[in-house]
This record gives structure tokens, C-alpha cells and sequence, in this order.
């Protein structure tokens, strides 16, 4: 069964160390011509699953434009890993497109010529100094220069990464302001629960979530659903984290037990959550969309089962779903209290917005 | 002989590490740990110009059934001026329960210019069944804070507790995790 | 300290003892059972550590097979193995973390640091240096058993309850507050304690080492003219006898935290469970290097011997070790990055991380200065050696990518750190002790190898590991997380790909064995210095297998020896 598979798969796999190669000549070309190449895999594969997918894709699109406040539905390959992906996930965070440059245009570039450098002399020195082509071996066991040179090369090096580095690390841990959005996320095994302390202090228990097709995972026991917008297997969950797109959020990671990490690739974000304490760092998402993660520290048996879905909306349609939810306030509001507002006319709104208009600009600063 | 020596003392400065460690955090305000401070001390400290934001955070362990919370989710405060707030604790089982707070500020960099003189977390708390009680904290921030390159942007504190049931409890049946048996 | 002899005297010393003790040894119980002979412990170290890499080598066959599709196929049945009885989902995803537990601390504590350090370094650090033995036989002897009794305890942790599950499931970096308060039952127990039989072992293990070292080296061997290998074995003693205390005092704070109501680690009684992995990783960097170093020993000597040139830059090589060391001590955090560290602290981290490169380099680029212009031969130990030398790079280059903090925290516990120290030890350590054995079986057990057989393990091993680990750099790059049974449909194609990898490397062992059979059945006797005329260390100047007792003349280091 999986053994018969493996042997027709098995001619694939020189083709992986190929690919690998290719990878360290052209980082930034691999990294651009995924999504084809993934789209390309899926079409292979032609799975069962895929073709339901794609199939329930098409019927969502045709029932769309739902009410925005609805699940928005994810985008192919954005905010999740691709099929026979090379690289990093494209990112769509404030740091994590220049996170990305350090690893794509500083990193990675250094690293292959090392490596290849060091793989050419290995073949040099078979070539040029093997017992035929050199039979009289010399005695040199010392060369002052090329001593103080392998050490100087790499120091400079190794400063020229340090200051991108530093640099990006300086930029992360910049505050956000006094009046960023705060969000609490706590880590439970075997679930996240979000809290939204400026909104009214409502809380969202957000476990994973099971799809059709995939009855070794339904295993867990959990709600299944099937939902056209529901993205992954192992990825989605019932409760999305409902965050603001285009301005600082102040992400505060705590645990309720043991540790758990909270962690979504595509925004540059990982955090432990640590029980009996807070930890802080601020998030900025570029753009609206659905963004996977999943738990990154050890936590027990369901460490696997404990996925992060981040769906991200322009601040109307964030404060639109927060009004939905029990309990939700903006600016210190309910649901009805909003809607007199509106009534009253132009100017409740216009100060809030004036608000969310100057923190981005704030972050724009920063 | 020497090496004997040498793998005791290291097996030794493993077991102090423990005491150094929180001594350390306590003195350098390492990973968000807050100062503490007497009455008299506060008295002598200059109140700035300036104000800041103060965010408060509850957090209570899995299964410990208190209901724990801030009144207020933010408050600004002038640097250096004493600030009161209040955190409201509640026991919802229907045995008394004793607790113990374990806390932090972020960003952790500011946690040695946040000064407590008076916190409910300086020690064990105990709740009657259904008993509702509010937990004053007398703080004030540093104003050394604004000399503070690093420290000095930092528009928002976040002041967190977590309350814990003491050590002792959990032998008494809290199922502290969701992996207990 | 500065007698001269003959370099050529040395053979005729030895031979004579070769004679006089072959009637001396003990009998068979006797022999292996009580033994204070360093050749017979190191031999029994490297059996035992055939047979752990064997079981560990199976469970990550296990991992293997159950990662290559997605969805839970086989660990129900692996759950069952260890005695669960009806495992629910749960008691089946823990099996999965005893997996990788098991695995983990068996190939670092009872594979890689009994084979190089116990093996290796038993068998040939008194030879190299023209020492009778080592300096406290017994304890030699006690050592090894410990880590007999530590990895029987480890099994039995594996079949005992733990949690949620049979076994213990916290990982072989045993995190608190998982390992005190999450993980009920004595399973962890017997794990922790497993970690302490062999820690101890370890302890006592680099005591002999530098006593040895320091006060029985031969007249005439200097610090500054031992053999690369005692050099690194010197380094890797106080390494251990730095940081093992660390990780015992730590796991014992687990112990009491667990079972004797102490809070070190438990926020509840003011503990801090980052506390723990300070300690842990102040152990557990340096404890990475203590797997590596012995084998940057045994790959100057094979370097040397068969570009038939003294190693390249000795002081330089010798000092790098020693400064890997040092600095291995104040680099543990970048472990933690994303614990919720400081700015500052995370830059410094950073930065005191990078200066390893350094050294590193150092070493690697010796290997190479040494083949320059060097007549190179390459029998089996040389192709695994310079192997060793392009694999540990490509590690090494991956831990400079780590090393930034900032770039970490999209790294950080997914498949690029698993890709990354494999690299360095299952493709770096491991290949250096396979390079190693080749260099050295012929001695240790009188028989030839097949150098046919030898090139062939190298190549299908060296595809089949490659296979298994270069895809996973790309896993991690796409954010698959480790210590995951299951994974999204996106992380299929090269999960695929590395358990085919699984494979090929399985069939590279049949073939060592194989070659291990044939030297036993079949091979050549092997001469006093098979490799020629580049092998200019001490125990070449012995019969292979050496005497059971050697050097009770000590042999004379001439001062203008090279080494
Ligand atoms: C050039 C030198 C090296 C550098 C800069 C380096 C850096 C790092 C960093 C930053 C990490 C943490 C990654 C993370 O967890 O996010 C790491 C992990 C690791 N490294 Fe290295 N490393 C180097 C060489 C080595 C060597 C020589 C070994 C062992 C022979 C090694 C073994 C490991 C292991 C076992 C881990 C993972 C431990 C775990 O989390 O379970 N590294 N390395
Ligand atoms: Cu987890
Ligand atoms: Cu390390």
C-alpha cells in the first residue's frame, strides 16, 4: 500500500535534491514561481479532495457577495503553505516582508556560495590533488595570511548580516501606541481562546476544525463542518481571530497551563505563551484575508490539533463583526448605541475614524 | 580532584540559579518583573509632567475557579504620581479557596521603572464559597523611565496577573491541565 | 619534559608487551562484565551504542512512516506496541510525543555521546597519548554500566503510564511546566531519571578523561603536541563536566517539583517555567557541541592520514576547539527567542551566536588547507570524511540563518531547526563516526573491511540522508511546525519525498552490517599501520588489535615530531 507508493515515487525523489539545488542557485526566482508550481502540483495530484475543493469554491463564488461580515473565504496559497513549496509563505505583515528580504536577499545568498564554495574546494582538491595527479604530498602546515584571512572574511560577513539583522529586530520590538487595539490570546490544550479587552471584553474559544474527507483526523471528536469558506484540513478552525487590517495591534500571549506558542508564518509572528505571565509584541497586517497558523511549543498529545486562523478586515468590517458579538463595544458602544449615532449623523463617525486614520499614520512613522 | 570540584560547583551554581535568577528579575526588572517598594520611599519620588497609560490584565489558571478581573481595562496616569486601581476577585466554587497571583508588566523593559507599594499579589488571597472581594494595587511609574532612551517611546504599560492556586491545592484535585489523569 | 628518542624506537617497545599479555586476560564474565581494560569498555560503549541506534534508529522509522501521508495511519498500532490498551485519540496523538522523546534523547545520550566520547575516546585517547589505560579504570567501568541502567530506564519509561498515554511525551528537552505538572504518572519519572543515570555517567566519564589526559601523557607529549582527537576530547570533558551539573541540577528540580510539592518551576508557588530552559539550554548548547567535537578530532586525523600531510594550522585547529567551547557557554538562549525575551537580550544573543561561525570556519577551512597540496588517497574513512566536511557545512550555514533573532521567529519549532541539526548530527555527527569506525575497525578488531562495501554505505547513505533532511528546509521555510503527527495536505509532497529518504538510509545500514559480517568471516588480518605512510599517531605503532595491556615501557615522544 504505502510501500507500492513510495516506489513510484521513489524516481521523485532525486528530483527533490535537484529542486534543493535550485533553490540555493535562485532563492528569490523559487520562491516566485511557487504559487505556479503549486497550482501545477495540485493539478497532478488531481485528488479527490481537490476536486472538491475547487468545486466548492465555484458554488461559493457564485453565492457571494455575502454580507462582509461574514467567513470570509481564504485565497489559494495565501497565508497557508503551498503544495511543494521552496520558501518562505509570502508575507503580508507590517516586518514580515522585510523579514523575508534578510532570509531571501541576505541569508540565503550567502549561505548557497558558502556552501558551494566549500563543495568546490572538496572537488578541487579531488581533482587536482589526488595520489595520480600529485604523488609527492607537500609538508606546508602553516600560512600566516590565509590564516588571518579566513578569520577576517567571515567576521565581515557575519557583521554584514548583523546589521539587516539588528536592524529588524530593533524595528519589532518598537511599541505600539497607547491607543493600538489591543488583543489576549491564551493558549489551552487544546484550543485558543481570544479576548478583546477595548471591545467590550468578550472572549472566542477557538478550536479546529474537522473536514469531510478526512475521517482519520475526525478522529478528534470536534465539530465537522462544511462550509465553502472553510480553508485547510488541520489549518481551519470554528472561531477565526478577528483582527483590523492597516494598523499596530498590540498582541498580548499568555497560557492558562502548560506552554503553547502562538504562531502564524505569514505575518512574522511567533510568541510563546507562557503560563503566570504576558508576552507582548506588536502586529501589523497589511491586508485583509485569512492567515493559518499553527501552535508551536510542545504542549501534549493535541499539540498537532490546536491550528491559529487570523482573518483579517478593514476596520468597518472589523467593527462591524465586533458589534455582533455578545457583548462587543467600539469606542465604549454597543450595537444600539452605534446605530443612534449613525442616526445622529456624520460626526460620531468622523472623529473615530479621524482616530484609526492618525494611529496608522503614527505606525507609518515608526 | 580539581574537576570533582569543579562539576559540584557547577551542579551548585544550577541549584542557585533558582534564588539569583528572581533576584536578578527583581533587580533589574528582568522579563517585566515589577519593583517593589515602602510607603516611605514613594513619598520621595518627583512627580513628572508627563502622563502614560496603564493597561490592567487578569488571568486566572486552568480550572481554578475564581472569576478575576480589573475594574478598569486602562487608565492614564501622571509619571511619578501614586495611582490606585482595583482588581475584583470572586471564589465561584463552594469550598474556600486560597490563591496566589503571579504578575508582569510589558513591555518587560519598563518593568523596573513600575513601582507596587501595595498589591494583593505580595501574598496568598483567600476566597470564601461565592465570597467577592476587590484587590486594590497602590502603584506609581518612575520617572526615570523618561531618562530612558529604550524606555522613554513606550506610550502604554500593561500591569498582568495570573492567579495560581497555591502549591499545596493542586494535590487537592484542581486538575491543573487538560493532560491530567 | 624534553627527552628525545627516535621515533622508530617506538614499534620496537610496543611489540614486546604484545607478547608477554596475551595470556593476562580475564575470563569471559569477568572480561566484559567487570572490565577496567579501556579497549574492552570502549568496545562494549560502541556495541551499546549500535544497539540504542538501533531502537532509536527504529522509532524514527516509526515518525517516518506515520509522517508520509497525512492523517493518523499507523500510531494507533504503535500506541498498542507500548501497551496501550483501546488507546482513545488522545492516548494515540501521545504516542506520537513519546516517539519523538524516545528518540530524541536516546540517539544524543545513548548513541552519539557513547559512541564517540564512551567508543572512540575510551579506545583511543590512552593510546594516542602512550597511556597504559585510563586513570580510574573502575570508574570507566561504573560509567558504562550507568548508562546501561540510564537506557533501560529510559525503555521502561516508554511502556509505563505517562498522561494522557503510555510513555512520556515531553520532548528530549523535557519543558516545564509539560514535564511537571502536565505529564502525570511515573513514565516522565523513570525518563528524568534516565537523564540523571547517564548524566552522572557522563560526569564521571570526562573526569577520567581529564585526568588522563592531563597527568598520563607519554615523556615528551606535550599539551601542545597531543593528537587533534585528545585535544577534542579534552574540550568535550570539560565541556560535560561544565554543563551536565546544569542539566542535573535542573532535571532533579522537575523531579521535586513533580513529586515533592516544590514550585522552581511552577508559576503557582512563584516559580518561572523559562527558568527551566535557561538551564536546560545552558546545558544543552554546550552539550551540542560535546556531540560534535570528538568527531572534528577524528576528521583531522583521517584528513591528515590520507592526504599524507600534517594537519593544517594544529595550534589554530586545537584553539578553535577550545574557543567553541568557551563561547558555546554564552550563546544557550538563542533557543528561546521567542520566549518573550528583551530586545537587548535577543540582540546580544544574536550576536554572541554568530561569533561561532568563526571558529567553525576555522575548522572547516584546516580540513581543506590540509588536503591542499596533499597526495590525497580515498580509502573509505577519507570519502566519509570529506562527506563529514560538506554536510557539517551546509548544517553550519543553516545555524548562521538561525542565529538572527529576528529571522528565527519564522523558524523557530518548525521543520528548518529539525533540518538544521540534523544536519550537523545526524549528517554531520553521525557521518564522522562512521568515518571513524572505518579509519579505526581494522584496528579494534584485527579484520579488513571492504573498502568496496565501505564507498558503497557511503553513497547510498549519503543519498538517503540527504533525501530525508534537505526537503525538510523547505517544510520549515513553509512553516511546518515539529513534533506534529499530522500536517496540511501543502506539506505532503516532500514529507513523501523524506520518508523515501527513510528508506535509502535503512539500506545503507544493511550494507554496514554486511561489511561488518564480511571483516569477521572473511577479511584481510589487519597490519600494525594499514593506512601507510600519513598515519603517524601512536596507536599505529601498535599490532591491531593492540595487546591487551600496552605501552607498560612508556614509548618516547621525539620533540621534533610532528603530529
Ligand atoms: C555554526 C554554528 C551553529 C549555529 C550558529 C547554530 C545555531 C542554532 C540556533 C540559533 C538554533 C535554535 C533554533 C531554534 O530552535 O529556533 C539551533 C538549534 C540546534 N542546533 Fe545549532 N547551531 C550551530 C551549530 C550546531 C552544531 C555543531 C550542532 C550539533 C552538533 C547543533 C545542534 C543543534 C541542535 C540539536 C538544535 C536544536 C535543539 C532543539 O531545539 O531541539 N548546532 N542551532
Ligand atoms: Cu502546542
Ligand atoms: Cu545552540
Amino acid at each position: 500500500m504505502i510501500f507500492g507508493k513510495h516506489a513510484r515515487a521513489a524516481s521523485r525523489s532525486l528530483l527533490a535534491l535537484g529542486m534543493g539545488l535550485a533553490l540555493f542557485a535562485a532563492p528569490q526566482a523559487a520562491t516566485a514561481a511557487n504559487p505556479a508550481a503549486a497550482s501545477a502540483a495540485l493539478a497532478e495530484q488531481a485528488q479527490v479532495d481537490d476536486a472538491a475543493v475547487a468545486a466548492e469554491a465555484q458554488a461559493s463564488e457564485a453565492s457571494a457577495p455575502a454580507a462582509p461580515i461574514d467567513r470570509m473565504k481564504p485565497t489559494e496559497g495565501k497565508g497557508m503553505p503551498v503544495a511543494k513549496g521552496l520558501g518562505l509563505q509570502d508575507q503580508y505583515s507590517k516586518l514580515g516582508g522585510y523579514g523575508a528580504w534578510i532570509h531571501d536577499a541576505v541569508l540565503m545568498p550567502i549561505i548557497t556560495v558558502i556552501s558551494l564554495f566549500v563543495l568546490f574546494l572538496l572537488i578541487w582538491v579531488v581533482a587536482r590533488y589526488n595520489r595520480r595527479a600529485n604523488p609527492v604530498a607537500s609538508k606546508t602546515s602553516h600560512n600566516t595570511l590565509i590564516e588571518v584571512i579566513w578569520i577576517l572574511v567571515p567576521v565581515l560577513i557575519l557583521a554584514g548580516i548583523a546589521v539587516p539583522s539588528i536592524d529588524l529586530l530593533a524595528k519589532q520590538f518598537k511599541p505600539a501606541g497607547a491607543d493600538a487595539l489591543t488583543v489576549k490570546v491564551t493558549g489551552n490544550q487544546w484550543n485558543w481562546s481570544y479576548t478583546y479587552p477595548d471591545n467590550g471584553e468578550f472572549e472566542l474559544v477557538s478550536n479546529m476544525l474537522n473536514l469531510p474527507n478526512y475521517p482519520t483526523i475526525n478522529n478528534g471528536v470536534r465539530v465537522v463542518k462544511t462550509d465553502p469558506s472553510d480553508g485547510p484540513a488541520q489549518l481551519e478552525v470554528d472561531n477565526r481571530l478577528v483582527l483590523p487590517v492597516g494598523e499596530p495591534i498590540r498582541m498580548q500571549i499568555t497560557a492558562s497551563d502548560v506552554i503553547h506558542s502562538f504562531a502564524v508564518p505569514s505575518l512574522w509572528f511567533k510568541l510563546d505563551a507562557v503560563p503566570g505571565r504576558i508576552n507582548e509584541k506588536t502586529l501589523q497586517i497589511d491586508e485583509p484575508g485569512v492567515y493559518y497558523g499553527q501552535c508551536s511549543e510542545l504542549c501534549g498529545p493535541k499539540h498537532g490539533y490546536m491550528p491559529i486562523a487570523i482573518e483579517a478586515l478593514p476596520r468597518d468590517e472589523y467593527n462591524a463583526w465586533v458589534l455582533k458579538q455578545a457583548g462587543g463595544v467600539i469606542d465604549g458602544q454597543d450595537e444600539a448605541g452605534q446605530a443612534a449615532d449613525d442616526a445622529a449623523g456624520a460626526e460620531a463617525d468622523a472623529p473615530a475614524e479621524g482616530e484609526a486614520a492618525q494611529t496608522e499614520s503614527q505606525a507609518n512613522d515608526a | 580532584m580539581i574537576a570533582l570540584i569543579a562539576a559540584a560547583a557547577m551542579l551548585g551554581l544550577g541549584y542557585a540559579s533558582v534564588p539569583l535568577y528572581r533576584l536578578f528579575c527583581q533587580v533589574t526588572g528582568f522579563g517585566g518583573t515589577t519593583q517593589r517598594v515602602t510607603e516611605a520611599e514613594a513619598q520621595t519620588v518627583a512627580v513628572a509632567s508627563k502622563t502614560i497609560s496603564v493597561r490592567f490584565d487578569a488571568n486566572v489558571e486552568r480550572g481554578f475557579p475564581w472569576e478575576f478581573r480589573p475594574t478598569q481595562t486602562t487608565d492614564t496616569v501622571t509619571i511619578g504620581a501614586r495611582d490606585m486601581t482595583v482588581y475584583v476577585a470572586k471564589n465561584t466554587s463552594d469550598t474556600p479557596i486560597t490563591g496566589t497571583a503571579t504578575f508582569n508588566v510589558e513591555p518587560a523593559y519598563v518593568g523596573k521603572y513600575f513601582n507596587k507599594v501595595q498589591c494583593f499579589c505580595f501574598t496568598e488571597q483567600t476566597l470564601r464559597a461565592g465570597q467577592e472581594m476587590r484587590m486594590p494595587v497602590l502603584y506609581y511609574v518612575d520617572p526615570a523611565i523618561l531618562e530612558d532612551p529604550e524606555a522613554r517611546d513606550v506610550e502604554q504599560i500593561t500591569l498582568s496577573y495570573t492567579f495560581h492556586p497555591i502549591a499545596g491545592e493542586t494535590a487537592n484535585g484542581l486538575d491543573r491541565t487538560a493532560s491530567g489523569s | 619534559m624534553a627527552t628525545t628518542a627516535p621515533p622508530e624506537s617506538i614499534p620496537a617497545h610496543s611489540d614486546d608487551h604484545a607478547h608477554d599479555d596475551h595470556d593476562h586476560k580475564p575470563a569471559f564474565f569477568a572480561r566484559w562484565f567487570m572490565s577496567t581494560n579501556h579497549k574492552d569498555i570502549g568496545t562494549l560503549y560502541l556495541i551499546f551504542a549500535i544497539f540504542a541506534g538501533l531502537i532509536g534508529g527504529a522509532f524514527s522509522g516509526m515518525m517516518r512512516v506515520e509522517l508520509a501521508e497525512p492523517g493518523i495511519q499507523y500510531l494507533d498500532t504503535f500506541a498498542r506496541w507500548f501497551g496501550a490498551v483501546d488507546p482513545d485519540f488522545n492516548a494515540t496523538l501521545h504516542t506520537w510525543n513519546v516517539l519523538i522523546t524516545a528518540h530524541g534523547l536516546i540517539m544524543v545520550f545513548f548513541m552519539v555521546m557513547p559512541a564517540i566520547i564512551g567508543g572512540f575516546g575510551n579506545w583511543f585517547v590512552p593510546l594516542m597519548i602512550g597511556a597504559p589505560d585510563m586513570a580510574f579504570p573502575r570508574m570507566n567501568n561504573i560509567s558504562f554500566w550507568m548508562t546501561v541502567a540510564g537506557f533501560c530506564s529510559l525503555l521502561i519509561s516508554a511502556f509505563v503510564p505517562g498522561g494522557l498515554g503510555i510513555g512520556s511525551g515531553v520532548g528530549w528537552t523535557v519543558y516545564a511546566p509539560l514535564s511537571t505538572y502536565g505529564s502525570q504518572g511515573p513514565s516522565t519519572d523513570f525518563a528524568i531519571f534516565a537523564l540523571h543515570l547517564a548524566g552522572a555517567a557522563s560526569i564521571m566519564g570526562a573526569i577520567n578523561f581529564i585526568t588522563t589526559i592531563l597527568n598520563m601523557r607519554a615523556p615528551g607529549m606535550t599539551i601542545h603536541k597531543m593528537p587533534l582527537f585528545v585535544w577534542s576530547v579534552l574540550v568535550t570533558a570539560f565541556l560535560l563536566l561544565l554543563a551536565l551539573p546544569v542539566l542535573a541540577a535542573a532535571i532533579t528540580m522537575l523531579i521535586t517539583d513533580r513529586n515533592f510539592g516544590t514550585t522552581f518551576f511552577d508559576p503557582a508557588g512563584g516559580g518561572d517555567p523559562v527558568l527551566y530552559q535557561h538551564l536546560f539550554w545552558f546545558f544543552g548548547h554546550p552539550e551540542v557541541y560535546i556531540m560534535i567535537l570528538p568527531g572534528f578530532g577524528i576528521i583531522s586525523h583521517i584528513v591528515a592520514t590520507f592526504s599524507k600531510k600534517p594537519v593544517f594550522g594544529y595550534l589554530g585547529m586545537a584553539y578553535a576547539m577550545v574557543a567553541i567551547g568557551v563561547v558555546g557557554f554564552i550563546v544557550w538562549a538563542h533557543h528561546m527567542y521567542t520566549t518573550g525575551m528583551s530586545v537587548n537580550t535577543k540582540m546580544y544573543f544574536t550576536a554572541a551566536t554568530m561569533v561561532i561561525a568563526v571558529p567553525t570556519g576555522i575548522k572547516i577551512f584546516s580540513w581543506v588547507a590540509t588536503m591542499w597540496g596533499g597526495s590525497l588517497e580515498f580509502k573509505s574513512p577519507m570519502v566519509w570524511a570529506m562527506g563529514f566536511i560538506f554536510l557539517f557545512t551546509v548544517g553550519g550555514v543553516t545555524g548562521v540563518v538561525l542565529a538572527n533573532g529576528g529571522v528565527d521567529d519564522v523558524l523557530h519549532d518548525t521543520y528548518y531547526v529539525v533540518a538544521h541539526f540534523h544536519y550537523v548530527l545526524s549528517l554531520g555527527a553521525v557521518t564522522a563516526l562512521f568515518a571513524g569506525f572505518y579509519y579505526w575497525f581494522p584496528k579494534m578488531s584485527g579484520r579488513m573491511h571492504s573498502e568496496f562495501l565501505s564507498h558503497l554505505h557511503f553513497w547510498v547513505f549519503f543519498v538517503g540522508v540527504n533525501t530525508i533532511f534537505f526537503p525538510q528546509h523547505f517544510l520549515g521555510l513553509q512553516g511546518m511546525p515539529r513534533r506534529y503527527p499530522d500536517y496540511a495536505e501543502a506539506y505532503a509532497y516532500w514529507n513523501e519525498i523524506s520518508t523515501i529518504g527513510y528508506m535509502i538510509m535503512a539500506a545503507s545500514l544493511v550494507i554496514w552490517f554486511a561489511n561488518i559480517i564480511y571483516a569477521f568471516t572473511a577479511g584481510k588480518k589487519a597490519e600494525d599501520n594499514y593506512w601507510g605512510e600519513g598515519a603517524t599517531t601512536l596507536e599505529w605503532t601498535l599490532s591491531s588489535p593492540p595487546p591487551f595491556h600496552q605501552f607498560e615501557t612508556l614509548p618516547v615522544i621525539d620533540e621534533k615530531a610532528v603530529h
